[in-house]
């Protein structure tokens, strides 16, 4: 059973006064509170472990580099991968950058395409415009509906249009349009997705898609953004279809500066280094290196140990409440959220943007407080205790989209409860008393 | 509302010097990146050589070196931006008028705080200075 009351107890930082109030967090999307037993498990590790890992014959070495390698044991477990395939990342956005520079510089030249969705961060965006613009292969981009929702087909516009649209600058060729349309001459050699936007909480048909991509194009990569994922819901690697998923781990429990890549062993075997240095080679001579084995062959330099212990805590957190109750929990929250902020909309205080149907959106909510600025409405919230986002998101293509220059968005975890939905709903009726 | 003051309210709902000007001497647009505020900032300039300028009514402006010198006469200013964002701006188009570059940079963020009240959520700082990032860019591509 899932007790809210009882997860709440474990997040000390809950119990925290925002001028006055009681804090409400609901900025999950950004980076997530901890709990107790992330932060002693790194406190325990710094008190009466700490040493670097594989450098040293001495029992708190031989410990420390036990930790890892239990850690990375459990996140592969949560992910259904295998440990070696199991890369720790600084972030998400590394994660990214380094399938863009490994993978990427070597595999894409200028006749294949990339394709994207309108729906990514930033993080799974630009490192994809450098990549095309510096081999000229073409980024194909697949557009969104008035929804948020992907487009399959280009006459599904919300504009009507019947074809892509394509733009050109600075050496850079983007193709905008429906997912078919885009992967129908099989020349995409990349496909990188988000498998949940952090703004519209969109959750895309991986399934269809990858199926319709490996049917045009079979030797395509697939790399899949599980920031808003694996946190969120139970990911299995070994069915989802993937080459790469990169996510971080401050979004699920875990400490800042610790994210993960995973990969085909496969392919990440075939994979050149991306950064150099300690730890990720083989023999050394005067003029020259071989490389380690995977996983150090992509984790140069020394990790950051205490970060990935905490990050192992997370997991068996998560796992202690179980993936399907955590993205039940979070389901039961939106359907609620929505009611209430579609009572709001139908009032004409807010508009609310994102797909309609919580079958196909995750844990987050943007809206915006009809006639005043993201940022004022996000400020008052704060005077209230209120810890919600206001701005591009990192979706500044996305967000601008819509016709508006930011979004406020609220995003849920494990610790949300209805009564701060309330809270929330209540205190939007406030912002706009305000401003009149 | 410790935040939204009243002279802010004021000003954000009544933003002076809104607009756009007919003959410009210099234009400039300034944005926010992270949250999509846009300034477009035009100007009215003068060349004083007299070493005698417009007063300022803060006193700010009086200077007495000798020798050329651009000072704002007018500005007009348009844009999206929050409150704070538009307040400022709103505000610092009255203030910068008789202003030279040097003392606008002697104004700098401390006084658009003042100016905006004493209290300014260092999360809220890029919108409370990006009109005066964009009339700094004025003077710099002078
Ligand atoms: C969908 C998505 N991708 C990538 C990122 C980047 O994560 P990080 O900042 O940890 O690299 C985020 C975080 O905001 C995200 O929500």
């Amino acid at each position: 059973m899932f007790d809210v009351d009882k997860v709440r107890a474990d997040f000390p930082i809950l119990k925290r006064k925002i001028h006055g109030h009681d804090l409400v967090y609901l900025d999950s999307g950004a980076t997530s509170q901890k709990p107790e037993s992330v932060i002693k498990a790194m406190d325990d590790y710094y008190r009466n472990t700490n040493a670097n890992i594989h450098r040293g014959v001495y029992e708190l070495s031989v410990e420390s580099t036990r930790l890892v390698d239990e850690a990375r044991k459990k996140v592969a477990d949560f992910i259904g991968a295998r440990t070696e395939e199991v890369i720790f990342t600084r972030n998400a956005s590394e994660s990214l950058n380094l399938v863009m520079y490994s993978w990427g510089r070597d595999n894409i030249k200028k006749e294949d395409a990339v394709l994207i969705s309108k729906l990514e961060h930033h993080s799974n965006l630009v490192p994809w415009q450098e990549l095309c613009r510096e081999t000229g292969a073409e980024l194909r981009i697949i557009d969104v509906d008035g929804e948020g929702k992907l487009v399959m087909r280009t006459q599904e516009l919300k504009n009507s249009r019947t074809q892509d649209e394509v733009l050109t600058e600075n050496g850079l060729k983007v193709r905008l349009g429906g997912f078919e349309g885009l992967i129908a001459d099989g020349k995409v050699k990349l496909f990188a997705v988000t498998g949940a936007s952090n703004v519209l909480g969109t959750i895309p048909d991986l399934a269809g898609m990858l199926t319709a991509i490996k049917r045009k194009a079979q030797n395509a990569t697939v790399v899949v953004d599980a920031s808003q994922m694996v946190p969120h819901m139970k990911v299995d690697v070994k069915t989802l279809g993937a080459d790469f998923i990169a996510f971080s781990g401050h979004k699920m429990l875990g400490p800042t500066g610790t994210g993960v890549l995973w990969g085909k062993k496969e392919v990440l075997s075939k994979m050149r280094p991306f950064l150099f240095g300690g730890d990720m080679i083989g023999e050394v001579i005067i003029t020259g290196a071989t490389w380690a084995d995977l996983p150090s062959r992509f984790e140069a330099g020394t990790p950051d140990i205490a970060g990935i212990i905490g990050l192992g805590a997370a997991v068996d957190y998560l796992e202690g409440l179980g993936m399907d109750n955590v993205r039940h929990h979070e389901k039961d929250l939106m359907v609620y959220a929505l009611k209430k902020m579609v009572e709001l909309q139908d009032e004409e205080l807010v508009t609310v943007y994102g797909p309609k149907d919580v079958e196909e959106r995750g844990g987050a909510l943007a809206f915006n407080v009809i006639g005043v600025h993201p940022h004022d409405a996000a400020q008052i919230l704060d005077n209230f205790g209120i810890a919600v986002r206001s701005g591009q998101h990192c979706a500044a293509p996305l967000v601008t989209g819509f016709g508006v220059p930011a979004m406020v968005r609220a995003t849920f975890y494990v610790y949300n409860t209805k009564k701060e939905i309330d809270y929330l709903v209540d205190k939007i009726r406030e912002i706009p008393k305000i401003f009149t | 509302m410790s935040d939204y003051k009243d002279i802010i309210i004021d000003h954000y709902k009544n933003p002076r010097n809104f607009g756009e000007m007919d003959r410009a001497d210099i234009s400039m647009d300034e944005s926010n990146a992270s949250c999509g505020d846009m300034i477009q900032i035009q100007v009215k300039t003068e060349t004083r050589t007299d070493g005698v300028r417009l007063p300022h009514p803060d006193g700010i402006g009086v200077r007495n070196d000798e020798g050329g010198d651009l000072v704002i006469k007018e500005m007009k200013w348009r844009g999206v931006g929050c409150a704070i964002s538009t307040a400022a701006a709103s505000m610092l188009s009255e203030k910068i008028v008789g202003m030279n570059r040097e003392d606008l940079e002697k104004f700098g963020e401390a006084g658009i705080v003042e100016m905006l009240g004493g209290e300014v959520n260092v999360g809220r700082m890029k919108c409370a200075t990006l009109a005066y990032r964009g009339l700094l860019k004025i003077f710099n591509n002078e």
